[in-house]
């Protein structure tokens, strides 16, 4: 799986569990209930759901999805490359596990492009 | 008022101040300044160590700065992050800035204690917006040092803010946070919406602050002296030291007592003596009027600043719902009344601009659920709750969530209940769910603390008791992550920056990056090291980003020798205060490596810095001929700011040979702010180039996407275009040139699609082979490539081929000026 396919299933919304109509106020208030439940490690808040499967979510990269949705530039982006997780295409995994048309198909190799950048 | 405070949470915020500091605590609902043991808010930042070893910290250490100042030190804030020690000839000893900076946070917290009967163990201090991570550093290892067990730090403009908005009862808009301190302005913009606070950017000027001023009177009771005696004194004479003193002394106390009074005096403390002429005493009255005239033109460059932050930002002054002002200096009211009526906002009334910033640190601490209270013997009252809620709450419904922890022997509880305290709000029992977790939103009533009794039961209406049983949320202005002020990136081989955090990235963050080393390292060679630089600033050239760390793979450390075109997988962490941490790791090697050295201010050599001002001047120079012969006024009117700057800089270093190493710092770090304002203005000048070259860019990436871009990839092109006639119509060098990188990249991504590209590329990078810095790599490289380009497996190809760009070789001259780095 590419950079980019990884960095689309980080998509902020994708982390919140949120949709592109999110206010302000339920954007803190997911990233602040996410981050306190991760705290006490609870089973629910392990995953998210992505077009791409499944992802581990980590204090981190909550932190990172509410700093980005603050920023309304940044948003407006997010909200541009947003589908809804169970309208996205789901691929059967090649031998490393990831789709590998995913990237041409969802024009992912423009994210890239964009500088956007991989996370750890 | 705050009151029983051993029964509260206590937060407690500092504003460690170059000339004075301050401490506040906040409780919950309301600040208070704590007041020293000589009754005053303000503590001189100031410590004095005598023949007898005694330390004295305040108001009686600056009592003998003119007196003893061999002995007394003050200003040290200024050389956080450096090498340097401070000798105390009187007793024989001598301290590091960070050990001076301990003994002030040391006597700020023994006066909370005195007042309190709490020995603080945790707090936020303040940091300049930009200082840089080595100062950072040195700060928190101060607050060790003064006993404090754990430190968050917070930027200025964030905690001045946070102070003015705790206590606002407007609604929604943008802030200018105007703060003027004695040597530096800083304007901060931040917008609060729905109770929250963000930095939306930030601007400064290291040229300019409140002793600025104080000069501009002295050189009008200079020019007045010369007119009325006939007496030249001079500032740049030291034989005229003693009366320009005198002059400074009288002008400090004149624009103080002109926010009182129409006229004033100016009185000196003794006759003006300069060498063979009759000592005078002149008689200088001064007017409001004459005062205004004196600091208008120091006024009108903060309103340049502020003008310039709020232009790039699309704010118009008169969309600022108001202005805070922070500083000794803005509590002049011309100053207050000049820049409120030139950019037609409100000020924000009834705050205190000295001790705003340590009130902000304060509530600050509150919302990082950091309660000073030194931890109390452990009673177990019951089955542990595990808890997690906001300390304080922007929102009116935030979460708690909790999970209860098996004890020894006690009978767990099946269901929770909260309830508010005032009766108002109930949560009901909420069942305990496998994990014996529970989640619920609470309601909050708006501006004051909520506490909320925790009960909970074993599903039959029996009663168990829990701990803890009571829980506080404070519901107003918050700020979660605080943002990094400088980017932070790693210098690679070719002087260009792969940042990892840019500016504004929240706080705590980690990044990793995957690089190639340039150069082999041997094994047990102790001459042969791979430096991987850690540079801040937001230049895409590492030369004109500040060193902030390097992370060494020596070859004495590693298992075997490494070969160039090595992977590394850097890793680059940071926490809440902006201290960093980074770690190497190399595959190839299964080793890892995690120590950062040098993490510290560069010295500020008078020799290198002089040699640095004569190749800025002659830059100058360069440019101001250039623009003369292709008539260029407002490059001209740019270069003379650049001019005076220098000037300013020649000053510092003067002071920096005489052995002021805090001038020297300065100077240091403003001819790397000149060196980088010149690089503009060189830019700028290509504005015209840099305009055909859009044309020609957004031409070849558009034609490219239209054919072989995806629909995406044709939407974020509409997307960038837009930027770039942005940073067209506001003429903004950076902005136009980062997007046209973006519509490049979008376009090679597209033309990467097209069959012919990569055997073309392939071709290009085979054609270098002789300059591989590892040739039979590369010659098996190209046998590969071959074989991939018969079969058409242009897939294939495309690897080869960006490996093959690993290994070929890079420019001498560009790596020397990236710090050595041996990677890319």
């Amino acid at each position: 799986m590419s950079d980019a396919a990884e960095r689309w299933a980080r998509n902020p919304l994708y982390v919140l569990e949120l949709p592109i109509s999110a206010t302000r106020a339920e954007i803190e208030r997911a990233g602040q209930k996410w981050l306190a439940m991760l705290e006490l490690d609870l089973a629910a808040a392990r995953l998210y759901a992505t077009p791409l499967g499944p992802r581990a979510r980590t204090p981190e990269l909550v932190r990172e999805a509410m700093a980005e949705l603050r920023e309304p530039d940044k948003r407006a982006l997010h909200e541009l490359w947003w589908l809804a997780p169970e309208d996205g295409p789901a691929p059967a995994p090649d031998d490393d596990g990831s789709p590998p048309d995913a990237d041409a198909a969802l024009g992912l190799d423009a994210l890239t492009a964009a500088g956007w950048r991989r996370g750890a | 008022m705050l009151g029983a405070m051993s029964e509260r949470p206590v937060y407690v915020g500092i504003d460690l101040g170059t000339t004075n500091s301050a401490v506040a605590v906040f409780d919950g609902e309301t600040t208070q300044v704590i007041r020293n043991a000589q009754g005053a808010t303000l503590t001189p930042s100031v410590v004095r160590i005598d023949a007898k070893g005694r330390v004295s910290v305040g108001a009686p250490a600056r009592r003998w700065l003119e007196r003893d100042a061999d002995n007394t030190k003050s200003e040290f804030k200024r050389l956080m992050g450096t090498a340097r020690a401070l000798s105390f000839p009187a007793s024989g000893q001598s301290a590091t800035p960070p050990e001076l900076a301990a003994k002030v946070l040391a006597s700020l917290r023994q006066d909370v204690a005195d007042q309190l009967g709490i020995m603080p163990v945790t707090a936020v201090i303040s940091v300049p917006a930009l200082f840089e991570l080595p100062q950072s550093a040195a700060t928190a290892e101060a607050a060790k040092l003064a006993g404090f067990e754990r430190v968050e730090l917070l930027q200025e403009p964030i905690a001045s803010a946070l102070a003015a908005g705790w206590s606002a009862r407007e609604g929604d808009g943008r802030w200018l946070v105007y703060d003027l301190g004695g040597g530096t302005f800083d304007a901060s913009l931040l917008e609060t919406h729905e109770g929250f606070l963000r930095v939306v950017g930030h601007d400064g000027d290291n040229f300019l602050g409140g002793r600025d001023f104080d000069w501009a009177v002295v050189d009008w009771a200079i020019a007045e002296i010369a007119r009325e005696h006939g007496v030249a004194i001079r500032r740049d004479e030291p034989a005229h030291a003693r009366a320009v003193s005198l002059l400074k002394h009288a002008a400090e106390e004149a624009k103080v007592a002109l926010s009182r009074t129409d006229e004033v005096v100016l009185s000196f403390a003794g006759p003006l003596e300069l060498p063979g002429q009759v000592a005078i005493e002149p008689e200088l009255a001064i007017d409001r009027a004459t005062l205004e005239r004196c600091i208008a033109p120091l006024v009108e460059r903060t309103l340049d600043v502020s003008r310039r932050l709020l232009r790039s930002h699309d704010t118009e002054p008169e969309q600022l719902a108001r202005i805070v002002f922070v500083g000794g200096p803005t509590v002049t009211p011309l100053l207050r009344q000049r820049v409120a009526e030139a950019l037609h906002a409100p000020i924000a009334e009834g705050l205190d601009p000295m001790t705003l910033v340590a009130q902000g640190a304060a509530i600050y601490a509150a919302t990082s659920a950091l309660d000073a209270r030194p931890a109390g013997p452990l009673v177990r009252r019951g089955v542990r709750l595990w808890l997690q809620f906001p300390a304080v709450s922007s929102d009116l419904t935030p979460h708690v969530v909790g999970r209860a922890l098996a004890g020894d022997n006690t009978a767990l509880p099946r269901r929770v209940a909260l309830a508010r305290d005032d009766g108002g709000w109930h949560s009901g029992w909420l069942e305990l769910d496998g994990e014996r977790a529970f989640a619920t939103m609470v309601e909050l009533l708006p501006r004051r603390a909520n506490a909320f009794a925790i009960s909970a039961d074993d599903g039959a209406g029996n009663d168990v008791p829990v701990d803890p049983r009571s829980i506080t949320i404070v519901q107003g202005l918050t700020i979660n992550d605080p943002p990094l002020s400088r980017t932070i990136g790693v210098a690679l081989a070719s002087d260009r920056v792969q940042a990892y955090f840019e500016r504004g990235t929240p706080l705590p963050a980690r990044r990793s990056f995957t690089h190639t080393t340039i150069e082999s390292v041997a094994k047990g060679s102790s001459d042969s090291v791979l430096k991987i630089p850690i540079v801040q600033g937001e230049h895409d050239h590492a030369h004109l980003c500040r060193l902030v760390g390097t992370l060494e793979i020596p070859g004495s450390a590693i298992a075997r020798s490494l070969p160039a075109g090595s992977d590394v997988e850097l890793t680059i962490e940071l926490d809440r205060g902006g201290r960093l941490a980074a770690r190497a790791l190399v595959p190839t090697l299964d080793q890892s490596f995690e120590h950062v050295a040098q993490l510290l201010v560069p010295a500020a050599d008078p020799e290198v810095l002089a040699a640095s001002l004569g190749t800025l001047r002659r830059r100058v120079d360069d440019l101001r001929a250039e623009a003369f012969r292709r008539g260029m006024p407002q490059l001209i009117s740019a270069l003379e700011r650049a001019e005076s700057d220098l000037g300013e800089i020649a000053r510092d270093l003067g002071a920096a040979q005489g052995g002021n190493d805090d001038a020297g710092q300065r100077a240091r770090r403003n001819l790397l702010e000149v060196d980088a304002a010149l690089d503009d203005l060189e830019q700028a000048k290509q504005w015209p180039e840099l305009e055909q070259r859009a044309v020609r860019t957004m031409t070849w990436a558009g034609n490219q996407v239209a054919q072989l871009g995806t629909e995406r990839e044709q939407a974020l092109f509409e997307e960038i275009a837009g930027g770039v006639d942005r940073a067209r119509r506001d003429r903004d060098v950076r902005e136009l040139q980062r997007q046209l990188r973006l519509a490049s990249q979008l376009g090679e991504t597209a033309w990467y699609r097209d069959p012919d590209t990569w055997p073309m590329l392939f071709e290009d990078a085979a054609s270098h082979l002789d300059s591989a810095t590892d040739l039979p790599k590369a010659q098996a490289l190209v046998r590969e490539g071959k074989d991939a380009r018969t079969r058409n497996d242009l897939a294939a190809l495309r690897r080869v081929t960006e490996k093959l760009w690993k290994l070929l070789p890079h420019d001498p001259e560009a790596r020397r000026q990236g710090f050595d780095s041996g990677v890319r």
